[in-house]
């Protein structure tokens, strides 16, 4: 190798490196890294981590928080120990009696055992020794993740002070969307991430749940074996948190998982050539872990016992319903969670629906158990009476030998029967209330719709939203059950796992490798059967069901209004708010324009949140109370817009879920739509997020819209969007039936010109049992029931109702009212009008 | 994962392995380094200069220009040794991975060692062929060249992006950014790794055989 200088030579240093005399020509500043916030390593970690500070809110919280867990740990373990070793039993059930020489009275210290026996008895116990060794290792390797931790969230402390501006006390006021907002302000400054000169919010969220979008995909796709079919209970759903951790364990970070890193799958996962090898060699390793958890079994058993008796005892002895009471289980959580969606947008959805939850559960009284249960109740009743009308009496009673837990006893069966015994003064409405539901969850099996009476979907719905005593015993059971599960169910996934990882893997920019599912991309994993027919190309395997692709776009599009999507999300979500604006303008103007005393003549205060005011204009199937009001004689036109609104709270708002018969409930006590609030909410449900980034024109809110507001509506916008698209696609998959829909709604793009027309025939009493009289409704009315809606509608509406089913009139009210007056029957049995008959409980 | 990584690959005779390294390591730090700073004090400096090099190829038909600091030269040249050592003595016609990574160090408080955290990390893949005769040979020279050619070119497109660049460090912090041994030239921090990968099949199989054999001995 021939070296050949070059006239660039450096300049030897035996003088100073600049010419003399032009020392200070070429001076550089330093630009210093001044915040040590500029290319972090881990930025999934440090996301993870900025997102727990905040919803953990701050530093203290969370440093208590930790340490008190820590604290629980050797309390739970010293304390059992303690009970099973250095008590003594025959003293304090008073079978041996203490000689005292000063009183007779036996305390507390008397139970206790001298040290030296205690310690003895422990050290002579091996299987006690165990277990304290056990925990001891246990407890040493949290204390050391929680120091790691806390000099970890020191930094992310130091990140949220002196980089987002934002003091420990104001955690609790800022919602994440904010933080994440200064996030992206950072990094244009910061460069925290060096791939991009901006972040996107997709980015972050990306970061956040990489690992969580892989397993709501799998469970979307059926991929982990969750379902089983046993003997007896039938079809039934097993995902404890400890098989999540197992999964999590195998697929991402345990040794030898599929992930190389947190954020890059290993190259060999990616190339289908030796897909079997990499099978194989899976299974062998779930089938290690199995024998390992299986191994560890009983420690892990003994474990759950003991916390779930420290956790749940206080709990059920202070309240005993809380064990009938219900909670999403796990399994629910992964089915209903949308991709991109982190954890407390999730819980605050599900916690919207619980309480119609419960109530759609509770529709579903055993009349046996409720029999058994009054009966079971009057006699413990009848028992516990006496025995507390005896301790008043005298208190003596209560030292007789188990009067007192008898009472107890006797209380807690109470309590339970009690909870069997559906209240007198409810009437349940299982069509509607799944709807309702719906709107907060989001997901739902399309068989549900139409069978919310039927038993096999409360026992799916139960799947999903379980009893917490079921939960607990899952959770119990689960260390035994685990193994079985990764060994023998499991095991046999290895090859479609492989596939699953190597075809959903998609290596972002600056992201790293995520599930492709969590890109949201219509045309990659639409189905076609949700509103993305002709924008998918995806075959059947790349389909996410349940429409998830879809609802996850929306979803994301709406918590996030500053995100840019891609060029095709982009025109799926206008596309998709085109409508329901149509929608709702149509409701709107429908309500305005039919009542132009409207908003003069009420001005009662509206006491509900917007929230309900929204989501009902687009829901609302003609709910019930529009009839009850329908049925009070003076039948204006005006009273028809209150209706509505009433209808619409009604459906919607947790109160009204239970759809109380209120035959003649007087329409001032309805809250009014007619408050300004009402109308700036409608322009905004129409507007949608629009109305939410420029924070709204109307007078009605100013000054209000924090961003707890805009939340708040960005929710109900998407239970309108969610509502919509099932909506949507029970039209779609409704096949002939949906034929005449579409074929009506040609006619409607052209609604002004046969407005006059529709005028007239507004007019018009129509018999409401013979639908096909009207024009342009009847023919698609599917079933008997459902023709109540099938007069005709007024121009406005028109359009819209030609769009949905027509079980979902929006806007033709007037004509239903009115056909409730002259035609229909009483409105009690019109509330039937989702529901098949013999559902319709009245207790 | 928060680093740039480009991924270059060639194929090279056995013999044309360490020039061809050379060549592509050469030319990225050229584009890595900077003079001497010389600080000033109120914080400012100034940049020393930096002389380049050209190198002829004996085994390829290709030139390539490098910063002329002789140390560098030594250090660079040491780690393609291994790499080809360790390509060679691998046996059958190896596939081999050579990076070249720039990292910032970061000091940590008490308990942690630094850390040291990559910003760009430049992956030369190199698949070695076994030519027949002195025809090919001929014809490889020229080829592998040319290739060579495209990749310094491609070098300098992702140099010209403006992609992300460690900030310019004050005086107390130039030993976190940049390598300050070197007394002619002053390369940003970098790191030489190299790996070598039979092809991956066999070596699968060969775990998976074990695997399956452990399985079934329980």
């Amino acid at each position: 190798m021939a070296h050949f200088d070059t006239e660039y030579q450096r300049l030897e240093a035996s003088y100073s490196d600049s010419p003399p005399g032009e020392e200070n020509l070429l001076v550089h500043v330093p630009e210093g890294s001044k915040s040590p916030w500029h290319h972090i390593e881990n930025l999934d970690l440090f996301f993870q981590r900025v997102y727990s500070l905040h919803q953990k809110n701050g530093f203290t919280c969370m440093l208590l928080g930790e340490i008190f867990e820590l604290v629980q740990l050797v309390f739970v373990v010293a304390f059992t120990v303690f009970l099973a070793n250095c008590v003594d039993y025959d003293i304090l059930f008073a079978n041996k009696f203490v000689n005292h020489t000063d009183s007779s009275k036996v305390t507390l210290p008397d139970a206790f055992l001298p040290v030296d026996v205690c310690s003895a008895r422990i050290r002579d116990n091996v299987f006690v020794i165990f277990i304290l060794i056990i925990s001891g290792v246990f407890w040493l390797h949290r204390l050391i993740k929680f120091i790691y931790n806390i000099c970890c969230y020191w930094e992310i402390r130091s990140f949220y002070i002196n980089a987002l501006k934002m003091t420990m006390a104001d955690i609790p006021y800022f919602t994440w969307q904010e933080v994440q907002a200064r996030i992206i302000e950072i990094q244009k400054e910061h460069q925290i991430c060096i791939h991009k000169k901006e972040l996107t919010e997709l980015d972050i969220y990306h970061r956040i749940l990489r690992f969580k979008n892989y397993m709501v995909a799998m469970v979307n796709k059926s991929l982990l074996p969750v379902r089983f079919r046993l003997p007896l209970l039938g079809n039934t759903i097993f995902y404890t948190r400890g098989l999540k951790y197992n999964f999590e364990l195998i697929f991402f970070w345990g040794p030898g998982s599929l992930f190389e890193n947190e954020w890059s799958l290993k190259p060999e996962y990616r190339r289908g050539g030796n897909r079997l090898e990499l099978a194989d060699r899976l299974s062998s390793r779930i089938l290690w872990i199995g024998i390992a958890n299986l191994l560890l079994c009983p420690v892990i058993l003994i474990w759950q016992i003991l916390y779930a008796f420290f956790s749940y005892t206080e709990l059920i002895k202070r309240e005993p319903g809380s064990l009938g009471a219900r909670c999403w289980s796990l399994y629910g959580r992964f089915y209903l969670r949308h991709f991109n969606e982190l954890d407390h947008e999730l819980m605050s959805r599900l916690s919207k629906g619980y309480k119609a939850s419960s109530k759609y559960m509770n529709c579903f009284m055993s009349p046996l158990l409720t029999v058994v249960a009054k009966n079971v109740a009057f006699f413990a009743g009848s028992i516990l009476a006496v025995l507390i009308a005896l301790t008043i009496y005298d208190e003596d009673v209560l030292a007789v030998e188990h009067v007192l837990s008898s009472i107890t006893l006797l209380g807690v069966c109470i309590t339970i029967c009690r909870s069997f015994i559906p209240d007198k003064h409810m009437v349940y409405c299982p069509e509607q209330l799944l709807k309702v539901i719906l709107a907060f969850i989001h997901y739902m099996p399309d068989h549900w719709q139409g069978n919310a009476h039927r038993y096999e979907t409360r026992d799916e719905f139960a799947q999903l939203f379980q009893y917490k005593a079921v939960f607990i015993l899952e959770e119990l059971l689960s260390p035994v059950i685990t193994p079985f599960i990764l060994i023998f169910c499991l095991r046999r996934k290895s090859l479609e796992i492989i596939d699953f990882f190597r075809n959903f893997t998609v290596d972002v920019v600056g992201v790293g490798d995520t599930c492709s599912f969590a890109q949201m991309d219509v045309r990659q994993h639409g189905h076609p059967a949700w509103m993305s027919a002709g924008k998918t190309e995806a075959s059947i395997y790349q389909q996410a069901e349940d429409g998830k692709t879809e609802l996850s776009l929306m979803h994301f599009a709406i918590t996030n209004p500053h995100w840019q999507p891609p060029r095709e999300s982009t025109h799926f979500i206008s596309h998709l708010k085109e409508k329901v604006h149509r929608e709702a303008a149509a409701g709107q103007q429908g309500i305005i324009a039919e009542n132009p005393e409207f908003t003069s003549t009420h001005s009662l205060q509206s006491d509900s949140e917007p929230r309900s005011l929204i989501a009902n204009l687009l829901m609302g199937p003609p709910s019930l109370a529009s009839l009850h009001l329908g049925r009070e004689g003076s039948i204006h036109p005006l009273s028809i817009g209150v209706s509505e609104g009433a209808s619409a709270l009604y459906s919607i708002s947790p109160v009204s879920t239970s759809l109380h018969l209120r035959g003649s409930y007087p329409s001032a006590r309805l809250p009014r739509p007619d408050h300004p609030a009402v109308v700036a909410g409608r322009a905004m449900t129409g507007s949608g997020t629009d109305a939410r980034t420029i924070s709204s024109g109307s007078s009605a809110w100013e000054g209000q819209l924090t961003s707890m507001v805009l939340s708040e509506y960005a929710s109900t916008e998407m239970s309108i969007h969610a509502l919509y698209m099932h909506e949507m696609h029970k039209q779609q998959s409704r096949g002939e039936v949906s034929r005449h829909t579409w074929h009506r709604q040609e006619s409607d793009e052209s609604s002004e010109s046969v407005s006059e027309d529709i005028e007239a025939a507004r007019n018009f009493p129509r018999s409401s049992t013979f639908p096909t009289t009207s024009h342009r409704e009847g023919p698609a009315q599917p079933s008997g029931s459902q023709q109540r809606y099938g007069g005709a509608s007024d121009p406005v509406s028109g359009s819209f109702r030609a769009q949905r089913t027509p079980r979902m009139p929006m806007g033709g009210w007037s004509e239903e009212n009115q056909m409730g007056r002259h035609h229909d029957p009483v409105p009690e049995e019109g509330s039937e009008d989702e529901l098949p008959p013999q559902i319709h409980k009245v207790t | 994962m928060n680093c740039r990584s480009e991924v270059l690959e060639v194929s090279v005779e056995g013999r044309q392995v360490d020039e061809a390294m050379l060549a592509v390591l050469h030319t990225i730090l050229l584009q890595r380094s900077t003079g001497k700073f010389h600080y000033k004090k109120e914080g400012t400096y100034s940049i020393g200069t930096v002389g380049t090099q050209d190198v002829d190829c004996d085994f390829i038909d290709f030139t390539f220009v490098r910063v002329s600091s002789d140390e560098l030269d030594r250090v660079i040249r040491k780690a393609v040794a291994e790499f080809k050592d360790a390509l060679g003595n691998s046996g059958s016609d190896g596939m081999g991975q050579i990076s070249l990574e720039f990292y910032q160090k970061k000091k940590s408080r008490w308990p942690f060692s630094d850390e040291c955290i990559p910003w760009e990390v430049w992956s030369i893949k190199v698949n070695v062929v076994n030519l027949a005769n002195e025809q090919e040979r001929q014809i490889c020279r020229e080829k592998v060249g040319e290739k060579l050619g495209e990749k310094v070119i491609n070098i300098v497109e992702v140099i010209n992006r403006h992609d992300y660049l460690p900030k310019m460090p004050t005086q107390s912090e130039v030993d976190n950014v940049f390598d300050t041994s070197l007394k002619d030239v002053q390369p940003y921090l970098y790191k030489i790794t190299y790996q070598i990968t039979d092809s991956l099949g066999t070596s699968v199989s060969t775990t998976m055989r074990r695997l399956i054999k452990d399985t079934l001995a329980l």
